[in-house]
Parts: structure tokens; sequence; C-alpha cells
């Protein structure tokens, strides 16, 4: 906790530890508190600088209108900012606004207050919303959150300059360079190219580091890799569609690639893509440009290698692997009014392109109109890295999220357990056929749809 | 009640003079005094422990959004997935073959160390402690990090001797190994712990009188140690089951479940199911289905401690 | 192994030197055991500080040997100290748990001792029913006692910890000290009753005195619980500065995707340095607690 509001648990604190309570840090904001206090829970960003500027961008806000803030980084780590938002749910109390993580806005509609108000006001200033988050954030025709900026991210390709244009034949930089002219090979990119870029990798040592397991990063990708081939297990009605052309494609598709990533990928985590980048031994990932940003401190001669670039595209389309994050303000806040005006005051172009900046690049603005700003094309080195990160208009692609459109409620469960994923895994690790696998998710599914 | 005073005639003759009503109000005394200082205990498991409980059955009778009585439908549900099975099953392997593990090792060790000289005994018995004071949320972190597909420690030893590189967390049985073998790295110096207290109370006189007999090493073992200590390894293994079962951060950690849910015991499937899926009483219900059986089996195992003490006694 | 040689334990029969060289090779024997052991024990801890000395440059570097530090650093232990809010979760650890074992102490010592000597209605139900509530995981109860908790108003504070953390070292040591007052010889209590003690006092003035190492073993005991307990930790703490060490590591030196792995090592090196040292100076009495306790149960 920071800020210094006099609260019923800062005075037991203050009684019960006596000296030690005043060894804590106290960044504050004393006003006259004619706004009352707001207490906040962030998303704990990955890039420390992004807190810091998160953190000065709300207590100026704080101090310009009399509010006294309480400021958490809650982390995503451990699924804490789950259990944070189901504690609070529970216990009906704790902050006034939290992140909520992609699913959880719909899981906790009906204790979140409306924000159509808002999202009125930012849509006729800033255009067109990604439908994404509309699908997610909008719940039987209201707005129950505001989709942030700091934590959302995409997930293209993050692959080595080096390492692919010397054995795959591939040169990503020229293809996707840091200006709205594709190279002749961006037609090309597609999963076939793909495919073949792999294999020759994988020859040569430099396996690509798809995670299969049950973390965001392997639902993510592969939820892009389905949508791409077609493949559809839920439709937007909630029937169950699994049993298609596309869906036994696609698996033959993950089948014929997983032959050429290391042999455990059906564990990987989201750290472990990043490890095998930064480690050297791969030459291509799909991750937001933190594992670049690590690289940069800890083996800059491969940061320097680094290049983001668009997804694959397949027969349906290109479709960019998109993680977003909302504000939302809970039903019981005592400090509704203030709580949303600052959910207003972050979500403008001003404080984004600050986000942005202190992130290296890595917050995604909902708003397509805010794909624009300076640190994409500045960032480095190579400088340019993150210029294709945001879905820009040339890519000819979508942001996506795995498991779109199957009903939300039904969706969290096959995005959180990671069906699409462990297809594939019965698919490569138990020799199954792409049938049985599809048989077997349909059992699954089945059991998602009970209400 | 006491039952001394009632078995010792000699005495109240010298003290207060015996009067049946004395006694009677003084034991009435003593079951208050008796419920008093046991009234902390009690609130404690009524407030924090039990209320919750019965909490927790009940939302285990709700549906998904806690809006509706279902009954028994969360259970009936679990009961027809495999993926619950494999749960079960899994869990089942995974504390039944750590308890095993760490019950044969921590006698083993406790056996070696007591026949060591009391000089060294304290060196040895420090190290062999280690992993029992690490707090285990981050020594699994620690492991997890030893397993890392790119960075395994493990691995590049392997690869010094020219063992191809093992995928710890990458294929179900590697995977159920790993996650067994973390949990009898941190929780063998418990039971070497209490097996240790348990021989040094094994008085000597017994082992002098069963060399007299001839008696062999083995048969020491057999009729001298084990019944001596079998209270002991029964409340041991009864205790370390049940924290085993119940086991959540080295699943967690290392593998989440996969691959392909090989891995989930119950409390890790629970959270997916509960706080990852948004369905907070069939992840009470998963958490609740082990309990029947457990509880059988530890009032089984009680009431035999219990006899036994009282044998002794 | 020549102090063996000499050991004056031997008894002076025909035998004797059979029996030497036998109770040799069960030395032998001991010790590679505990070798092993000992290797297999110690192997993480010690990879734990090598990485705890390095340099996230080199722990990023595939080509150095993972088991050896090349540039020892003790950088990641020096930020830990002086940035961040490693100190205030070490202080937070430390008043949870020295309140935790406190409390234990006081509810476990009073209800073993009625439990164990004054036998009254229900007593021998309730002795196993508290063992019994280790069977209620903790996974299981933390989302209806987010609503005790929150009902309190304690969500996201230091002090709920105090408040749960009993529940998990209660029961243990209030079997340990159930054991330990068993084996203490009844003619104490009737000596003590003669002189007109009331069983208060007898509690005070005689049972915890020399029940003092079985006090000892089950204070270790609840050191060790709360000190490790993550499940709780992590359910109920949300600000930085309320957070215990356990759960304040994993979610300040985690940034998503990004582990500080050198910091972490250190991190947990240092936490787990206090029960270290406890188990360190006072295990003997651990023991002998415990043994005592031990095979009455």
């Amino acid at each position: 906790m920071e800020g210094n509001g006099i609260s019923r648990r800062g005075v037991l604190r203050a009684g019960a530890l006596g000296v030690a309570a005043s060894t804590l840090p106290l960044v504050n904001v004393h006003g006259q508190s004619s706004g009352g206090r707001l207490a906040l829970g962030l998303w704990d960003h990955w890039v420390p600088a992004g807190n810091d500027e998160m953190r000065r961008i709300v207590m100026d806000w704080g101090q310009k209108n009399r509010v006294e803030i309480q400021l958490d980084f809650i982390t995503s780590v451990g699924n804490k900012n789950l259990l944070t938002i189901a504690a609070e749910s529970q216990a009906r109390q704790g902050h006034d606004m939290l992140s909520f993580p992609t699913w959880e806005v719909h899981a906790k509609a009906d204790q979140l207050e409306p924000m159509d108000d808002i999202m009125g006001r930012l849509g006729e200033k800033y255009g067109a919303l990604n439908p994404i988050v509309e699908y997610l954030a909008k719940v039987e025709g209201k707005w129950r959150a505001v989709p942030a900026i700091s934590g959302s991210q995409n997930k293209p390709a993050l692959g080595r300059m080096d390492l692919l244009k010397q054995h795959a034949g591939i040169d990503i930089q020229q293809m996707f360079p840091a200006n709205a002219n594709p190279g002749s090979a961006a037609g090309n990119w597609n999963w076939d190219t793909f495919l073949k870029a792999a294999e020759a990798s994988h020859k040569a040592g430099f396996s690509f580091g798809l995670p299969i397991g049950q973390f965001t990063d392997a639902t993510d990708w592969i939820g892009s890799l389905f949508r791409s081939f077609g493949a559809e297990l839920v439709n937007g009605k909630g029937d169950i569609t699994a049993k298609s052309d596309n869906v036994r494609k696609v698996l033959e598709y993950a089948k014929q690639l997983c032959a050429f990533l290391p042999g455990d990928v059906f564990s990987w985590d989201d750290a472990s893509n990043n490890r095998a980048l930064i480690s050297g031994k791969s030459a291509l990932i799909f991750n937001p440009p933190s594992a670049w940003a690590v690289a940069k401190r800890d083996a800059p001669q491969v940061a320097e290698q680094c290049w983001s670039f668009p997804a694959p595209a397949g027969a349906q389309g290109r479709f960019t692997p998109y993680l977003p994050y909302f504000w939302g303000v809970w039903s019981f806040s005592r400090n509704k009014g203030a709580a949303k005006a600052l959910v207003e005051y972050l979500s403008q172009r001003e404080q984004a392109e600050l986000m942005v900046k202190a992130s290296n690049g890595y917050d995604i603005p909902p708003f397509t109109s805010m794909t624009d700003f300076k640190t994409w094309e500045t960032e480095g080195p190579p400088p340019g890295v993150v210029f294709n990160y945001p879905v820009k208009p040339h890519h000819n692609a979508q942001q996506f999220i795995a498991c779109y459109p199957a009903p939300p409620e039904i969706a969290v469960q096959m995005y959180n357990q990671g069906i699409q994923a462990k297809m594939i895994a019965r698919v490569v690790q138990n020799n199954e056929t792409p049938d049985r696998a599809i048989a077997w998710a349909e059992r699954e599914i089945e059991g998602f749809k009970r209400g | 009640m006491s039952q001394g005073t009632l078995s010792a005639p000699a005495a109240p003759a010298a003290a207060a003079p015996p009067r049946g009503g004395a006694l009677k109000r003084l034991s009435r005394r003593n079951s208050t005094v008796a419920f008093l200082l046991t009234l902390p205990l009690i609130l404690l498991i009524l407030g924090l422990v039990v209320y919750p409980f019965l909490y927790a059955i009940y939302l285990s009778t709700l549906n998904r959004r806690m809006t509706r009585f279902i009954g028994w439908e969360n259970f009936t549900f679990l009961l027809s997935r495999e993926t619950f099975w494999n749960v079960v099953f899994q869990s089942v392997l995974f504390a039944v073959s750590a308890v095993l593990l760490k019950a044969l090792i921590g006698f083993i060790l406790a056996h070696v160390l007591h026949a060591l000289p009391a000089k060294g005994q304290r060196k040895w018995r420090g190290m062999l402690l280690v992993p029992w004071v690490i707090p285990p949320a981050i020594s699994t972190l620690a492991w997890w990090w030893l397993f890392d597909p790119s960075y395994s420690a493990f691995n590049w030893a392997l690869m010094g001797i020219g063992v191809d590189p093992v995928p710890w967390l990458g294929q179900a049985g590697w995977a159920r190994f790993s996650v067994i073998l973390v949990n009898v790295w941190y929780g063998s110096p418990f039971f070497m712990i209490m097996y240790l207290a348990a021989l040094k109370s094994v008085p000597d006189q017994l082992y002098e009188a069963a060399a007299i007999d001839g008696a062999s090493g083995w048969q020491k073992l057999r009729y001298v140690t084990f019944p001596m200590m079998r209270n002991i390894i029964s409340i041991t293994v009864l205790f370390s089951l049940i924290v085993t079962f119940a086991n959540f951060d080295i699943v967690r950690i290392l593998t989440n479940g996969g691959p392909q849910d090989t891995t989930h015991v119950f409390a890790t499937y629970a959270f997916q199911v509960g706080i990852q899926s948004g369905d907070i009483p069939l992840g009470a219900s998963v958490s609740l289905f082990m309990f029947p059986l457990l509880a059988v089996f530890a009032i089984f195992t009680l009431r035999g401690v219990n006899r036994r003490s009282k044998e002794m006694a | 192994m020549s102090s063996t040689t000499a050991t004056p334990f031997v008894p002076a029969e025909i035998r004797h030197g059979s029996l030497r060289r036998e109770r040799r090779w069960a030395l032998i024997g001991a010790y590679v055991a505990l070798a092993v052991f000992v290797v297999f024990f110690m192997t993480p801890p010690f990879h734990m500080l090598m990485t705890s000395l390095k340099s996230s440059g080199e722990i990023a570097d595939l080509s150095g040997n993972p088991w050896i530090v090349a540039a020892p650093t003790l950088q990641n232990y020096w930020e830990l100290l002086t940035e961040g809010n490693y100190l205030v979760h070490f202080r937070n650890s430390v008043i949870v748990t020295a309140c935790t074992v406190a409390i234990s102490m006081v509810i476990s010592v009073m209800a073993a001792f009625a439990l164990a000597r004054m036998k009254f209605w229900g007593s021998a139900t309730l002795a196993t029913g508290v063992f019994l509530t280790y069977l209620v995981p903790e996974t299981l109860l933390f989302i209806p006692m987010f609503q005790i908790i929150g009902g309190l108003g304690l969500y996201n504070n230091l002090w709920a910890m105090v408040l749960i953390f009993p529940t998990l070292t209660v029961p243990f040591c209030t079997w340990i000290m159930i054991g330990y007052f068993a084996s203490i010889p009844k003619e104490l209590d009737e000596a003590a009753l003669i002189d007109g003690a009331s069983h208060l006092q007898m509690l005070w003035k005689i049972f915890i005195p020399v029940a003092l190492p079985g006090i000892l073993a089950a204070m270790i005991f609840a050191f060790t619980v709360s000190w490790a307990a993550f499940i709780y930790p992590i359910a109920f703490l949300v600000s930085s500065d309320q957070m215990v060490l356990t759960v304040g590591i994993v979610s300040d030196l985690i940034r998503a995707d990004t582990f500080q792995w050198g910091k972490i090592m250190a991190g947990a090196l240092m936490a787990a340095l206090p029960p270290l040292l406890v188990y360190a100076f006072l295990m003997d009495y651990y023991i002998a607690g415990l043994t005592a306790g031990a095979t009455k149960g």
C-alpha cells in the first residue's frame, strides 16, 4: 500500500507496529481530500519503469483532483490478480478499481459499474475499437469495464534476424521493415512458409520456441493458429462445431510443426519461450517485447538481432494474438465517481503515450488510432525492433483472442484449460488421430456448457 | 477428573478430610476449568475451520454463478469427467508414493543418524534438515529452474557425461516423477526428525535384552524398534498423507498440471476450475472430494494410536 | 573412524573382534548412505547459492557451467537489502511468525493440559477431532475465509495472518503437547493436588517447567509452518507493505514473464536463515521434546 490515507487499518498498523510503520515508503498525496479516497489495484508491470510512470500519472491526477490515492500493483504471477479479484468480490471490499485480465469482466459483470458513458465519450474522440475488447467487456449490451492500456499486449512473432536469414532464408527485417512498406516476401508469410522455416531452424539447432502447455502464451498463439485455419471449436451461439475439416487440418499441421519443436514444449510456461530466445537457443517465439527487453539487459548480442513482426497468415487471414486488460470499478466501491473519472483520464491519448513510452512499447492501447506513437518507431537496438508490434494497417491482420467467438462463459474454461493445446498434445504426444482428439475435445466442451 | 486422586489411598488421610460431596464438587469444578482451558482451541476450530468448511460444503451445492442450489450435481458432474478421474489417479499416485518414499528415506536416515557417535550427528543432521527449512514455495522455484528446458543445470550435467537431455516437465512420466521427487526432497527431513525422536525414546535396555537373546539386527528392528515406533510412524504418515494430498505449490509451480493434465492434483485442479475458470462451486467440490476417504483413514489410524498408547500406559 | 574402534561400548566378550568389525562396516555403510542423501538434499540449495552469486548476465549465459559461479558478486543480496521491500517483508514475516507461535502455544498448551490430564465429557473426541482439522485443505478454506476476513475488515492486512495461521499450527502442537504431558508421571499431580494446588497452578508451576522441551518442540514446529505458509498469504495480502516473505519474493521479484533468478535465490536463502539458525541451536531440544511425547502420542 502506498499513500498515507488514515484508514482504520492505518491506525491499527501504526499502533501495533509502532516505529516500524514509520519506515514504510510513503509516496504521498496530501490535499484537502475533498475528492475522498481511492484505492487502486493496477497490474504490476513487468517493466519497473512502467509502474513508476503509472504511479506518477495517478498521483498527479490525485493531487489535481484532491483525491487521496492508495495504489497497489498486483502481479499476475501465480494468478495473484485472479485471487485478488475473487477475494474482493467475495469480501465485497478491497480496492475501488482493479485491473481485470481477459475473462474476468464477464465473470464479475454483475458486480461491476457500467462504463457506457465513458466508452461513449472515448469512442467519439478516438474512433474504432478492436472487436475483441467489445466481446470481452460488453456484457448484455453494457460496457462493464474500460479496455486498459497498461498491460494489454499483442503476441506477434519475435524472431532472430540473423538466424532466420542464415538458416531459413527469410529476411524478416526486409519483409516487415520499420515503415509502412512491407517487402515482397510479406505476401508469402503464411503458415506453410513458417513450417519450412521451423524445419530449417530446427535442423540448424535453433528450434522455434512455441509453448504448447496451458499458460496464456501457448493458448494465445495456438488460438490464432486455429483461427487462421478457420478451425472453430464452438461458435458464437455456443454450439460445438469442432468436428470439421478445418480443425482436422490444423491438427495435422500442428503435428508436422511439432516435429521441429523442442520435445518438452508441452509443459512450457510463459517464461520458457522468453528464456529459449534469450539463451540464444531459439530463432523465433511469439511474445510481447519483454523477451527482447530482458535480452537487452542480459544478452545484448541476442537483443541486437531481435525483430518483432506479424504472425503468419492462414487460409482465413492473419490473426495477431492479443491479450487485453481492463479497468473496472466495483459496484461496492464507495467512491465510484472518482474511480470512473480516473479511468477516463487514464484512457486519454496523452496518458496512453506516456505509458507506452515508459513500457518500451509493451502496452497496446485499445484504439486503432493510438497505434502511431513514436516509441514504437524509435525503440531499439536494433532501431524499430517493435515497430510492427502493434497491428498496423499494412499487416492485414486482426487482433484475436483464443476461443472467440464462443460465449465467454464457455470460452473462459476452454481458454484456461488449454483445450486447443491439449488437442495438439494428444495428436502429437499420444499419437491419437485428429478425430479422436476432436471427440475428446467435444466431450470436454460439453462439460463446460453446463450453467 | 484425575484418576490419580482416587487411586492414591494413602494420601487423603493427611490432606483434606475425604468427603464424597467435596470430591464431586471438585470434579464439577474441574470440568469447568478443563472446558475453559480448551475454549480457545474450540473457538479457533469452530470459527476458522468448521464454519468455513460447512460454508464450503454449501458452496459446492451451488451452480456456477452461485445463484441456484443444485445439490449433488457438481459431484455427479465431476464423476462423469475423464479429466477428473485422471486427477484422482494422479493425486493418489502422487500422495501415496511420495509419502512412502518420505517414510522410507526418513526411516533410513534416522537409523543411520542414530547409529552415529553423538559428536558427528549434529553436523549431518543440520545438513539433512536444509530442505525442510527453506519455504517450499520458494525452494520449488529453485527446482523449477533446475528443470527449465533451456537452462536446466541437470541437463547440463547429463550432457557432460554424454546423456541426452531429459524433458523433466515435458512428458507425462518424467513430469510425474519430478513433482514426486520435489515433494520427497522437501518432506523427508520431517520424517527423519520425527523418527529420530522416536528412536531416542526406545530404552537401551530393550536392545540389550534383545542382544542377550541373540537377536539379529533385523530381528531387533522387527521386534523392538518397530513396535516402539508404531505410533509415531502412524501419526507422521497420517499427517504427511493429509498434507501431501492437499499439496498445492509444488505442482502449481512446476507444471501447472501439465502436460495434458497428467500431473494435476486436487488442489491445483480445484484452483484451475474454481479461480481461473470462474466456477468456484465446482472447485470446492473438487477439494472436498477426498475428505470422506481421508477422514475414515484418519479416524482408524488415530483410534489405533490411542489404543496402543493406552496399552503402553 | 578410528574413534569408533576405540569405542568403549563394545562388550568384552570372545566374539568381540567380529562385533567390532561388524560395527565398523555398519558405520561405513551409514556414512555412505548419509553422503548420498546429503548430496541429494543439498543439490538445490547449493545451486541456489551459486545462482544467487551470479549477475543476471551470467545466469542468462548458457556457455558457462551452471553449477559454478565465474564472477561472484554480492550485488543480488545488496540490492535486496537496500532497494525494494524485502526488509519490510522480512519484518512482517518475523511479526506474523512470532505472534503465531505465541498464540499457538497458549492455545495448545492449555488445551493439551486439559485433554491429557483432566478427562471430561468429549475430551477424547476433541483430541481426535483437533487432528482431523488438517483434513480440510487450505485451498478449500480460503474462499469462505474471504468473507470472514472481509467481515472483520482484515482483508489485505498482515494481522489476518496472525488470526489464520494458528489453524495450521495448533492441531499438531496440541498433539505434541498431549503426548508430552501424558509422559509426565501421575505422581506429580497427585503431590500437587495434595498440597492444595489448583489445576491452573499445577499447569503453571509444574507442568510448564517440566514440559519445556515439549513446548520448545511445538514452538519450533509452529515456527516452521508459519514461516513457510504460502497459500493464505498469497490469497489475502495484496499490498506489498503487508506481505510476508514467501509471497513477497514471488510477487516482487517475478515480473510477468521475467524472473530475477539471482535475487529470488538470494531472497530464498536469506529467508531460510532464521529457521536454519533455530534448528541449528535448538535441534537437540526439539528432538528431546518430541522424544518424550513420541511413544505416548
